[in-house]
């Protein structure tokens, strides 16, 4: 084994437009790095359309669903209806039964985005300010769902505004103790963190609390300027929202200095909107497009920052961030359609994440939970339970850092894997090909193999179907020997023929188990090899 | 850290300085060597990390700084009757009771004022620090896994092997530990369970040199690793046994150890165990708003001290508890005033615990200084360098030779004696370890004598250096085992004093500083 710092780097330095062949390689390692598991007809569709207009497709934000009550402990609102916007009941342990309704259906909404709205950016740019911004859930769903609607509504924006609007959403007001910071006593959380981790990042202590960035002092100064914020109505019975208020007589009324890395400027009393102009200020440091667009390459394209990506692709990503008034869109474009981006070296250079994982194996199905609204809601909240057993729980990072596989040194998305967690990986792998599949209320949740089959280009050609498969699930060519193994359990070691005359007998009369079955067998059998190989934990 | 290696570096040691010595007894010092090295080679690590930062003020409380601590912060300080008192100058938060018993049974260290230079307040940064041992910016690897690297330099190549069939380091849970993050690859194995057996596929792939060609061969040796692992920790496992009744099943730290236990006492040759517990960022209700005494501080406070003290008297009742030492760490302390949320900011220095039945003493390092105005964002500063704390503990616990631990560290090591009193002989280890100690010493105000007894009359007296009887301490019959008598020195000058415990067949006699 050799260390990451001696590992072939990139070799295109560009960030000009790619002009390179487009081929469904190139194509499918743009959709799987935007996306949560493409189709193989995504792919195609991508190829056909040309690497510009397919960029373009995927960024948008299109407008998502609601969280739907389904648990029968919710009362308040309608099953079937959302619970946005309803109170609580009056009663402790009910509204506690009614929360906890909330959150699974909220946890249940969050993973079907990821598997049934999939042809945008949309989920992955979620993801990536989940990681960011990393609260947890509040103590109100209502919150919870407002934050994640905010993250969304934000997600391709301004990055200045979406800063803005964070710190004094709700569920950020409570996260990180904006909700009890005060004139009287001030709680640093959160003047610390908009600083360290979600917007001009620490630099290295260059003296006794200076981070070259920032200082000790401006945090304290920092603490002062977000006084007054006080969060209102959570699990109320009569609003049915929670509400960040502003009381004047909690808010610090000094001028706040702050210190030389920020021009030692100072910020008056503003009262409601004084952060406002904090944040403006901090916004005029270059440096806070430099950390934010390092972020997002490292989340996009690669978490090694050579020397050369350092000097020649960051820069020129701030710059764009700078000259677009600090919009999201402008960044993203450039960088999807750069000739760096589509670099050799970036092919597999990332480990799944569990929900890269999970959803990597159904979305290429077209695997959806297909029974009554409990049980689908209930699949998901299993999903999402699986997830966090390989590492990520979506609504509970493991601190306001994020998940580690995105920061920590020098193992970065290996961190993703160990002896637990891969375990679990193939655990489930095995659960939704060979077995019974997820198991809720009585119905099972398999990856669809047949869907899957039916999309390829020539799914009666048990080469080509491996073909085909290889290009959905594995970032590059795997080995001839490997691709005569899969195909060998794809025909289960007869002649390439008899796979042909199997799936044309099935695709002759689709409905008909006796024919179907031994199709959809082999294609499981597949499926649980390909999901154990190390080649699909990779992106 | 197999036999062949440990004894391999103590052949380094022995090369390097003791030969130069005259009249060298060479045989004795051979024969010393292997004990050493043998009874290095059985000894497990185990590190409690308090993530998040603990307020180490609400945990070990200075009972002279009380009053202005009460000043500072009167909405998450415990009230002083509810304090446990542990020595004349040191309590511990009242959920505390089982690492209160772990002190008075000579089993837990309290190590005051632990941080580093101009202390980093971000969370992630100073844990990087502490689990790297160093606040060289550009170091990646941690404490443990540099030494492991400089032990075993081509990990995870070949492992595990004939000669090392287990896994150097186990992190209980979900994740890998940073402690044990080498060059190359983790020392520690993820494992939440050790009874799930594993049998992952492995399907051999090479790696070109890419990044996803050190991701292949990352995860083809993660696996083969993970399922030969998994069967010699499983195996361990079921042979392995925990006798305690004190483990909470609801307590999830005590779940974690009460594994581990069995883990060992199962045979895994394991050296180091690494658990954790989350929780300790306490901005807001870190206290009960009309309770300080309970809360989600006491909450965790009670899981770790519960969990320990249950382990060390698995140990004991395992008859293992002489292989086995633990330590606590967490990222920095909190700030001395509290803040309006029932809550602490983060903060610089705070203590440590070390457990086991092996530590040197009860008390390293003196109360921190609460004064009384402090200005915003003020904190503990640091005394004790941790650094030095992981270098001791590689010398007194892994018998690693100083010439090979400075290479480990940046800073100049100033060694501790932390967990050596189990490194002699066995007689001069029941010696070592019923011998008494004065502490604090140099001491200011008071002192505590601590010491081992039968049933019997005891008679303590304090003279000066001429002999000259100051005080009687203590005059009475007192019950078998270790003794903490506390005592004013109020009045006396400074210098030095003797401080004579006269037992009814012996009389031991102890040096005290004494600074007025």
């Amino acid at each position: 084994m050799i260390p990451d710092q001696i590992v072939e780097g990139p070799l295109t330095m560009s960030m000009d437009p790619y002009i390179g062949t487009w081929t469904k390689q190139e194509a499918a390692h743009l959709l799987r790095r935007t996306t949560f598991g493409p189709t193989f007809q995504q792919i195609q569709s991508a190829v056909n359309s040309g690497m510009d207009a397919a960029v373009n497709a995927l960024l948008q934000i299109n407008a998502t669903s609601l969280p739907i009550s389904y648990d029968p402990a919710e009362t308040i609102s309608a099953i079937g209806s959302t619970w946005i916007n309803s109170v609580y009941p009056a009663d402790a342990a009910s509204s506690q039964a009614h929360e906890t309704a909330r959150v699974k259906s909220l946890g249940a909404w969050l993973m079907k985005r990821m598997n049934t709205e999939n042809s945008t950016i949309a989920e992955k740019m979620c993801l990536f300010w989940q990681n960011h911004f990393a609260a947890t859930l509040a103590p109100d769903a209502r919150a919870s769902y407002q934050y994640h609607l905010l993250i969304r509504n934000h997600s391709l924006g301004n990055f200045k505004q979406f800063v803005k609007d964070m710190t004094v959403d709700p569920t950020m007001l409570i996260f990180l103790n904006g909700a009890s910071n005060n004139v009287y006593s001030p709680n640093e959380n959160y003047a610390r963190e908009i600083l360290e981790l979600f917007t001009i990042g620490k630099g290295p202590q260059i003296g006794p609390g200076d981070y070259t960035n920032y200082t000790e002092s401006d945090v304290a100064a920092g603490a002062k300027i977000f006084t007054g914020y006080i969060v209102e109505g959570l699990r109320s019975t009569t609003l049915t929202s929670p509400v960040s208020t502003y009381y004047d007589i909690l808010h610090d009324q000094t001028t706040k200095q702050l210190s030389s890395h920020f021009g030692n400027q100072s910020i008056s009393a503003g009262g409601a909107s004084e952060y406002v102009n904090y944040i403006d200020v901090i916004f005029q440091q270059n440096q806070v497009a430099t950390y934010i667009c390092t972020k997002l390459y490292r989340y996009f394209v690669n978490y090694d920052l050579t020397l050369d990506v350092q000097t020649n692709i960051i820069p020129v990503m701030a710059q764009t961030m700078i000259d677009n008034n600090y919009e999201i869109l402008p960044v993203m474009q450039q960088l999807l359609k750069s000739q760096h981006f589509y670099d050799i070296a970036f092919q597999g250079a990332l480990i799944r994440n569990p929900l890269e994982v999970v959803f990597g194996m159904f979305n290429p199905c077209e695997s959806v939970p297909n029974f009554n609204l409990a049980t689908n809601s209930d699949m998901y909240v299993t999903i999402y339970y699986y997830c966090q057993t390989m590492g990520q729980s979506y609504g509970a990072p493991p601190s306001v850092a994020g998940w580690v596989a995105y920061y920590q040194a020098p193992s970065f998305s290996k961190l993703w894997v160990n002896s637990t967690t891969i375990k679990n990986r193939f655990d489930i792998a095995n659960y939704i090909t060979l077995y019974t599949g997820i198991p809720v209320n009585g119905s099972n949740f398999k990856v669809n193999a047949l869907q899957l089959i039916d999309g390829l280009s020539f799914p009666d050609n048990a080469i080509a179907v491996i073909d085909d498969m290889c290009i959905v699930f594995f970032p590059k060519a795997i080995s001839a020997a490997q691709k005569t193994l899969l195909k060998f359990i794809l025909t289960g070691g007869l002649p390439d023929f008899e796979w042909t005359i199997d799936y044309n007998a099935y695709a002759a009369d689709p409905t008909n188990p006796v024919v179907s079955s031994p199709v959809r067998i082999k294609v499981e059998q597949v499926l649980s090899r390909i999901f154990q190989m190390p080649e699909f934990q990779t992106i | 850290m197999k036999r062949r290696n440990f004894l391999k570096n103590m052949t380094l040691a022995s090369l390097a300085t003791p030969f130069a010595l005259k009249g060298v007894n060479y045989q004795g010092i051979a024969k010393k060597l292997f004990n050493y090295s043998k009874s290095a080679e059985d000894r497990v690590l185990v590190i409690v990390r308090l993530n998040g930062g603990n307020d180490g003020l609400n945990t070990v409380i200075p009972l002279d700084q009380y009053g202005n601590l009460l000043v500072q912060r009167p909405n998450v300080i415990i009230p002083q009757s509810n304090i446990i008192q542990v020595t004349p100058e040191i309590g511990f938060h009242p959920v505390m009771t089982g690492m209160r018993n772990m002190y008075n049974d000579g089993n837990l260290t309290v190590i005051q004022n632990v941080g580093y230079p101009e202390q980093n307040r971000s969370h992630f940064r100073s844990m990087d620090i502490w689990t790297s041992g160093m606040t060289n910016i550009s170091e990646t690897r941690g404490w443990l896994g540099r030494y492991l690297d400089s032990v075993y330099p081509n990990y995870p190549n070949d492992y595990p092997n004939a000669a090392n069939p287990d896994p150097f380091a186990i992190s209980m849970g979900y994740e890998v530990s940073a402690t044990c993050q080498g060059l190359m690859s983790n020392f520690s194995n993820a494992i939440n369970d050790p009874f799930a057996t594993v049998n992952l596929l492995n399907t051999g792939v090479t790696n070109d040199g890419s990044y996803f060609g050190s991701h292949m061969e990352y995860l083809s040796i993660l696996i083969d690793q993970t399922n030969q692992y998994g069967a010699t920790i499983n195996a361990a496992a079921n042979s392995g046994a925990s006798l305690s009744t004190l483990y909470d099943v609801n307590n999830p730290l005590a779940v974690q150890l009460k594994n581990v236990a069995k883990m060992i006492s199962g045979g895994l040759k394991t050296k180091v165990y690494i658990l954790n517990i989350n929780g300790f960022d306490t901005h807001d209700s870190q206290v009960d708003a009309n309770n300080t005494m309970i809360g989600n501080h006491s909450n965790l406070l009670k899981m770790l001290s519960d969990a320990i003290s249950a382990f060390q008297n698995d140990l004991g009742l395992l008859g293992i508890s002489n292989r086995v030492a633990g330590m606590t760490f967490s990222e920095f302390g909190r700030q001395i005033a509290s803040n309006a949320s029932l809550g602490t900011d983060h903060g610089d220095a705070a203590p440590m615990f070390l457990f086991g039945s092996c530590i040197n003493s009860g008390i390293i390092g003196s109360n921190p200084i609460i004064p009384g105005s402090v200005n915003s964002q003020d904190a503990v500063p640091m005394q004790i360098d941790f650094r030095d704390i992981y270098a001791s503990i590689l010398k007194d616990w892994f018998e690693v030779p100083e010439i090979e631990i400075q290479p480990l560290f940046e800073q100049s090591i100033t060694y501790y004696q932390v967990l050596g009193a189990c490194n002699v002989g066995l007689n001069e280890l029941v010696e070592e370890r019923d011998k008494g100690i004065v502490y604090p010493n140099p001491a200011v105000n008071n002192a505590t004598v601590r010491f081992k007894c039968q049933n019997e009359k005891v008679k303590i007296e304090l003279l000066d250096l001429n002999g000259q009887q100051m005080k009687v301490v203590f005059d009475g019959n007192l019950s078998s085992g270790i003794q903490n008598i506390p005592f004013e020195l109020e009045g006396l000058k400074s210098g030095q004093y003797f401080v004579v415990v006269n037992k009814e067949t012996v009389k031991e006699s102890i040096t005290l500083t004494i600074i007025n």
